[in-house]
């Protein structure tokens, strides 16, 4: 066995006795992951507000646009209220509705006389989904309302007639309805499905559409990978402080083998903590499972480069203390823009091109390629090669710094 | 052996190291003696090769130590006045680690692993982790990660600082079995009595330089048969001077003062225990009062404090 195995053996041998670390380093990030993941699931309590409606006109047609609301979805996220226009109001004012529409008197009137009338909605300014769907299913409305008026032009008419004449109700009603349900029958087959062609000119996106809980996975996979590697890395300290990093200067091994062995160490770590994460990523969302290999390969480099930057970062502080705070100070504003918290798919453009741009937010990003790709395997060489001279130059640099200094205490 | 020549180091202003040389032998124990600060570590840092000299040469077998560090190290065994193992490692995979560390394999590592653990005692505790152990095992294990590559030459800087004297007697066996061995051990130590028990020849320094060199037996004959006599209490200006001019008057011609100032009172002279109740009345005579009275044998101790006028554990 060389040196090199021996030094792997060696600090796996020690890492194997602090579980509860490695369990912090996943458990954080499944706890993390577990609550978005919950948050964006079907299972997550959606909004819900309260419609106030003032119905002053009181007639068969402002009842149909009040019942509206209170239909299929819409039911699920509005619970519709009869109200007063000033009780309404009053109610705004105190911010315990999201909205309230005033249905004035004289509406249906207006409607059949085909004369101008204005519906009153107020909104609550504190909130935005539920008043902008009110608002929306409202002009939806009046924009129905403007086609019936148009399809059904002489019913409507004929409506307005028997208002000031004495017909026989019975037998207008069963006319109207029967004439009313020929236009819908001629009208169905151009509506239902719609009576044209949509040709899609912009090119797809090579990603297909994916579910936003899986997009955040890579970023909780790179959480548990920046923690492993910054926890490993403080093993640095471990050693200076039991002086076996005096010893090792002293013996005529090769320095740049003793880092680069705990370097690969760690990438085992690593490989494990992220595999597990992997794993349960994959399980839960039902990836392929030809994925995994690649996506767990490039896991381990990473981690590898990540491992031999925050050893750098360690040993750059004066004392244990100082080099945790700069590492901290690091991590964290690392997994913000990484996209460990919000996945970058989901970030204005500007902001996930910054966090792109961290070294965590690229591999988070080609891991998300991988795993949502159309095919395994999607990592590029240039890639690899930039994780690798990341890894060498930081695994430089710690073995420097170890020699110049560090290991002395 | 190991020939340190006109060893300096400098710290900015602060010489550390200054023109510090002498030779140790193969199969003796050279030991380097002086108080906490004088240099000791700072001399051993630079043998090893963990600091670079500021001037100077070390050479390790005929090989310098600057200009062949690797080849050098290789030659060397260091065990460092701090523990340096691997506390969460058991104790046999810290020799292994340590002897793979200096180019050890294979049966070779395996056969000088096995004769290590025994020797330092820990045998039975091989697969035990060290953080369990004593403070005396693990001075043991730290001694044993030292010579596991069974070295040349062994530096041991102060390997008995804390220990019992249990543990204490077990590391001078190990050190003579590797001088029995044939091994060329540099000691420094703030004890006297260890030099004097294990070195074939030593050096003291102080200050950064050496301010004394020889066969322990030569640094002896240096005192000659004085003892020392250090007397604590009040004592006047001139009142030590007065005294002594006194009683070289009445015959004590070889009675000499070492060091003094208001509270103590240090002399050297021969058959000190028959002249004591003449020196404290020559003493009183001059105004001088005595509370405490401490008379020495001459010994390395008291050589030391002849050289430098100063306590060695100051």
């Amino acid at each position: 066995m060389s040196f090199l195995l021996q030094a792997i053996v060696k600090d796996l041998s020690r890492w194997r006795l602090d579980v509860s670390g490695i369990l912090v380093w996943i458990s954080i990030p499944f706890l993390i992951g577990g609550l978005m993941t919950f948050i964006m699931s079907d299972g997550a309590a959606k909004p819900r507000g309260t419609l106030l409606i003032a119905d002053q006109d009181e007639s068969l047609l402002s009842s149909l646009v009040a019942g509206v609301y209170s239909r299929g979805q819409l039911s699920e996220i509005l619970a519709v209220e009869q109200t007063t226009a000033d009780k309404g109001r009053k109610s705004m004012d105190d911010g315990e509705a999201s909205g309230l529409l005033i249905i004035p008197d004289g509406f249906s009137d207006a409607f059949f006389d085909e004369e101008a009338m204005s519906l009153t909605l107020v909104t609550n300014p504190a909130q935005t989904i539920l008043p902008g769907i009110i608002r929306d299913v409202t002009e939806l409305l009046l924009d129905a309302g403007f086609y019936a008026q148009e399809l059904f032009r002489d019913e409507i008419r004929t409506i307005r007639e028997s208002r000031t004449t004495d017909s026989n109700n019975a037998e207008l009603a069963a006319a109207l309805a029967l004439a009313i349900q020929q236009k819908i029958d001629t009208a169905t087959p151009y509506l239902i499905p719609p009576a044209m062609e949509i040709r899609i000119v912009e090119p797809p996106s090579d990603r297909p559409v994916v579910p936003m809980a899986l997009l955040y996975l890579p970023g909780i996979i790179l959480m548990a990978v920046m923690f492993s590697a910054n926890g490993l890395a403080a093993d640095y300290w471990v050693e200076r402080e039991q002086g076996t990093l005096r010893r090792t200067v002293l013996a005529p091994a090769r320095l740049y083998g003793f880092v680069a062995a705990k370097a690969l160490a760690a990438g085992i770590v690593i490989a494990i903590v992220g595999g597990l994460t992997l794993v349960a990523g994959f399980l839960y969302h039902g990836i392929g499972w030809e994925r995994l290999l690649p996506s767990l390969l490039w896991i381990a480099v990473s981690g590898i480069a990540l491992f031999s930057w925050f050893s750098v970062l360690q040993m750059i502080g004066s004392t244990r203390r100082a080099a945790n705070l700069i590492t901290s100070m690091l991590l964290f504003p690392l997994l913000m823009a990484g996209g460990s918290f919000f996945p970058l798919d989901a970030l204005p453009g500007w902001i996930a091109a910054i966090g792109r741009a961290t070294p965590n937010g690229f591999i988070a990003d080609h891991l998300a390629a991988e795993i949502t790709g159309a095919t395994a395997w999607t990592f590029a060489s240039q890639s690899w090669l930039l994780l690798i001279a990341l890894a060498g130059s930081g695994l430089l640099l710690s073995s420097w710094r170890m020699q110049s200094g560090f290991a002395r205490g | 052996m190991l020939i340190v020549s006109n060893l300096t180091k400098q710290y900015g202003d602060n010489l550390a190291v200054d023109g510090v040389s002498f030779e140790a032998n193969k199969g003796s124990v050279f030991g380097l003696l002086g108080p906490n600060g004088a240099g000791k570590s700072t001399t051993i840092n630079c043998i090893s090769g963990l600091l670079v000299p500021t001037s100077g040469t070390v050479t390790v077998g005929g090989l310098e130590v600057t200009r062949e560090p690797k080849a050098a190290k290789q030659l060397l065994g260091v065990v460092p006045q701090e523990l340096a193992i691997y506390e969460d490692l058991p104790a046999i995979d810290n020799l292994k680690f340590w002897g793979k560390a200096y180019g050890l394999r294979g049966e070779a590592l395996k056969a000088r692993v096995a004769e290590v653990i025994e020797t330092i005692g820990l045998a039975d505790r091989a697969k035990d982790l060290p953080k369990t152990f004593s403070g005396g095992m693990k001075r043991r294990l730290n001694f044993g990660c030292g010579v596991v590559h069974k070295p040349p030459v062994i530096l041991l800087d102060e390997p008995t600082a804390g220990v019992d004297p249990q543990s204490r007697k077990k590391l001078f066996d190990l050190v003579e079995e590797e001088r029995a061995a044939g091994a060329c051990i540099l000691y420094t130590t703030h004890y006297m009595e260890e030099a004097e028990y294990l070195c074939d020849s030593l050096a003291i320094i102080d200050h950064g330089k050496l301010i004394a060199q020889g066969t322990v037996a030569g640094l002896r004959s240096q005192l000659g048969a004085r003892d020392v006599l250090q007397l604590n209490g009040k004592f006047p200006q001139q009142a030590g001077r007065e005294a002594t001019g006194k009683l070289v008057r009445a015959g004590l011609k070889d009675i000499e003062i070492l060091g003094s100032d208001e509270h103590s009172l240090t002399l050297t002279l021969s058959d000190g225990s028959e002249h004591l109740s003449e020196i404290f009345e020559a003493l009183s005579a001059a105004g001088g009062k005595v509370t405490e009275t401490n008379l020495r044998r001459p010994n390395l101790e008291t050589l030391f404090l002849l050289l430098t006028g100063k306590e060695l554990r100051e």
